[in-house]
């Protein structure tokens, strides 16, 4: 009796001792002095940095790793720990990891997110990595994408990539639509074109619906915007720098809202950028409004052709949107890990060897002219990076951009569900601002 | 003297047994405080601050601030209103319906009752994210299912998600199928716990079938049926994966719950924790209400 209860103390004792373990956590005094190996492979001499990579190198690629692994030859002084994170949960993740004082060393996003932990205070500037870099950048709006409010650069670019439209060749054929579409130089097209292609798919019946704008979440939001702001050559942005859908964007949705009547165009209300683009790869959509070089890759198949165009404008002179792929390194208060994550940050993307080969690996283009044309030989690449030329005014980092975000979307439901244009977007221009 | 020292004994026992106890609930203890009680009071506070991603999550005090912004917040009212639909109507049918299934398998051959339970559980066991997508596929405006056979009637296909006065239908009746298994599986034990001799002597005095039910059977199951409404009232409250993967509150906030709104408002679009967890004390107050409300109307039906 007596040693069953000694057993049970000690097992009790022993689950509290194993429970305060693991609030432990792995400061790096934790880690034996002199140099002595730890079990994660690491050494009291190096210094332990944390890498949460989205997969813009791919999903599970490995690609992360192996460049790590570079890097921490050419650097045996760092230990790189990566984690990946998916674009669904990736965000609320940090924004836990974040408000907990959790978060990563270095970050590989996109400029919407970064700037705004930036512009809070959760980064370092990389101004000085920024400097070195603007006399080789492809495009000189590329500073904007990467900058916070107060002009410090949080963000440090690697590679870009436009976003445009797609389209199911045989689909257009079989409607007589193709007419409709430039297929020659570099592929700018009207909006008058643009209606008339709807039209007669639409008449034809070539899909079960010609094209889906997309209204009933945020992912991939941006492809809806450009279609809106390409149509009658608009802006979001007001001239005072608020959010602001103008007289043009007023035009382009009520033409929208004319072709959603008319059966030209549908709205999918529950549907996101991902949905619409399953929609168009298993042919029940003609278009889709958010192709792009990864999505293509994604969203490949082989039962039909799917061509690259940019947004259709009434001009014919498309202003593209684009994502920019970067990485920015958190404040975490150590400044030997910060050292590392800068020096990781710079060999991923400046390297000789690894740079061009990260951005390959991106399946952008590089935002180094000095990296040249990666694509040597594949046409549409070449053509797809061309349109950098295109790109529009860069607004993601501006303030507000998430709640605009949020009000975009449903803007759109209600445009299409309950008409009045100008009311809606009087509503979208107030809220978003708010 | 004797009997002294064995009363003094015995009572140094129990309190060295009380020791052993508390130690055994340490752990437990422990995970509780840490990631119930200590989140809970953390939300509390932050909910009279104006804490937020953008401040660095370093609010200062504003009061009641956040709740009176909430009364004000058109999208708080309709996901609150939504929010009630959704527990107004799925309790009440989650309850009854589970009750009648219970009631008809409670009595049959072991085989078939594991079989019925199984076929009812299995929505429970389902990971949320693939029930949505089956319900998505299902629900799906162009190639659904229920489409295709509207299509195949003659009739004309519905945007059911995708329609503002279908969504939260949809949203319920989800719910519902996801809901529903474990209520049957208390439910066929709280019947077959039952005490026979009652409602064999019932029997004999002439009692009709729904008099053996509603004066017999009834008030013996009385507490798993306010278990039952807790819980659901509780879940209903909280429905959260189905919306933010089927429905994302569209179109135009006509799904948005409480919780949702919640979440949007923390996670997604202003990051202000302050104003969200403002929020989640209106409605952790409301639904400690709604289950008060539960346990007195209920056990004020019991015969005790």
């Amino acid at each position: 009796m007596k040693k069953k209860r000694i057993l049970a103390l000690l097992l009790a004792a022993s689950m509290s001792l194993s429970l305060a373990a693991c609030g432990g956590g792995d400061k790096p005094s934790d880690t034996p002095a002199g140099g002595t190996e730890t079990p994660g492979g690491s050494t009291a001499a190096q210094t332990e940095i944390t890498w949460w990579a989205f997969p813009t190198f791919g999903v599970d690629s490995g690609y992360e790793q192996e460049v790590a692994n570079a890097f921490m030859a050419a650097n045996p002084d760092v230990k790189v720990n990566i984690e990946t994170i998916d674009f669904t949960a990736g965000p609320d993740k940090l924004t836990a990891a974040i408000s907990a004082g959790t978060a990563p060393d270095v970050l590989f996003d996109a400029p919407g997110r970064i700037i705004e932990y930036g512009n809070a205070g959760y980064l370092v500037s990389l101004d000085d990595m920024m400097e070195a870099l603007k006399g080789d950048l492809a495009n000189e709006n590329l500073v904007e994408t990467c900058v916070g409010a107060d002009g410090t650069a949080y963000m440090y670019p690697i590679s870009s990539s436009p976003f445009y439209m797609g389209l199911n060749k045989e689909a257009l054929e079989k409607a007589d639509a193709l007419q409709y579409v430039n297929l020659e130089g570099d592929r700018a097209w009207t909006t008058e074109n643009f209606v008339k292609m709807c039209e007669a798919l639409s008449a034809a019946g070539a899909t079960t619906v010609p094209g889906i704008v997309y209204c009933g979440g945020q992912g991939g939001d941006q492809g809806t915007r450009a279609l809106v702001n390409n149509l009658f050559s608009s802006s979001i942005v007001g001239e005072d720098g608020k959010w602001n859908i103008d007289a043009n964007g007023v035009k382009a949705l009520e033409q929208l809202k004319a072709m959603y009547d008319s059966g030209a165009l549908d709205a999918g209300f529950d549907m996101a950028a991902a949905d619409e683009l399953q929609k168009f790869q298993q042919e029940t959509a003609a278009m889709t409004f958010c192709w792009g070089t990864s999505n293509a890759k994604s969203y490949a198949s082989e039962d039909f052709t799917q061509i690259s165009v940019p947004f259709p404008s009434d001009d014919g002179k498309p202003e593209l949107e684009y994502l920019v792929n970067g990485f920015c390194v958190f404040n975490n208060k150590d400044d030997a890990k910060i050292d590392a994550a800068k020096r990781l940050v710079a060999f991923i993307c400046d390297d000789a060897e690894w740079g061009p080969k990260s951005v390959k690996q991106s399946g952008a283009f590089p935002v180094r002219t000095s990296f040249g044309n990666l694509y040597e030989g594949d046409k549409e690449m070449s053509l797809l990076a061309s349109w950098i030329g295109y790109y529009g005014p860069y607004y993601n980092t501006r303030a507000g951009f998430a709640t605009m975000r949020t009000e975009w979307w449903n803007m759109l439901q209600r445009v299409f569900q309950e008409g009045d244009v100008q009311a809606q977007v009087d509503i979208f221009n107030t809220n978003a601002n708010a | 003297m004797g009997k002294t020292k064995g009363s003094k004994r015995s009572l140094v026992l129990q309190r060295r047994e009380t020791v052993v106890s508390y130690l055994f609930l340490l752990p437990a203890l422990f995970f509780f405080v840490g990631f119930v009680i200590t989140p809970m009071v953390m939300g509390i506070l932050t909910s009279f601050t104006d804490a937020s991603l953008a401040n660095g999550n370093q609010g200062t005090f504003i009061g009641l601030g956040n709740y009176a912004r909430l009364f004000k917040d058109p999208v708080f009212w309709k996901s609150a209103w939504n929010t009630v639909v959704i527990v107004v109507v799925a309790v009440p049918t989650v309850t009854a319906f589970s009750l009648w299934v219970g009631s008809a398998i409670y009595k049959m051959r072991s085989g078939a009752r594991s079989f019925f339970r199984c076929v009812f559980y299995l929505p429970v066991v389902t990971g949320s994210v693939a029930v949505v997508v089956v319900w998505k596929w299902m629900f799906d405006k162009y190639d659904g299912l229920f489409n295709y056979i509207i299509n195949a009637f003659g009739g004309k296909g519905l945007a059911w998600t995708g329609d503002a006065k279908l969504a939260l239908w949809c949203i319920i009746l989800i719910l519902f199928t996801t809901s529903i298994g474990q209520p049957i599986v208390l439910y066929v034990a709280a019947l077959g716990n039952v005490d026979q001799s009652l409602v064999e002597a019932a029997q004999v005095d002439g009692a009709t079938k729904l008099q053996v039910f509603w004066k017999i059977k009834w008030p013996q199951i009385m507490p798993t049926t306010l278990y039952v409404a807790v819980i659901t009232t509780i879940n209903s409250f909280q429905c959260f994966a189905l919306i933010q993967l089927l429905t994302s509150g569209g179109p135009n906030y006509s799904t948005s719950t409480i919780m949702y709104y919640l979440y949007e408002i923390a996670f997604r679009t202003t990051k202000e924790f302050g104003y969200a967890d403002a929020m989640g004390v209106i409605l952790a107050i409301v639904i400690a209400l709604f289950s008060a409300l539960q346990f007195k109307v209920m056990n004020g039906g019991t015969t005790e």
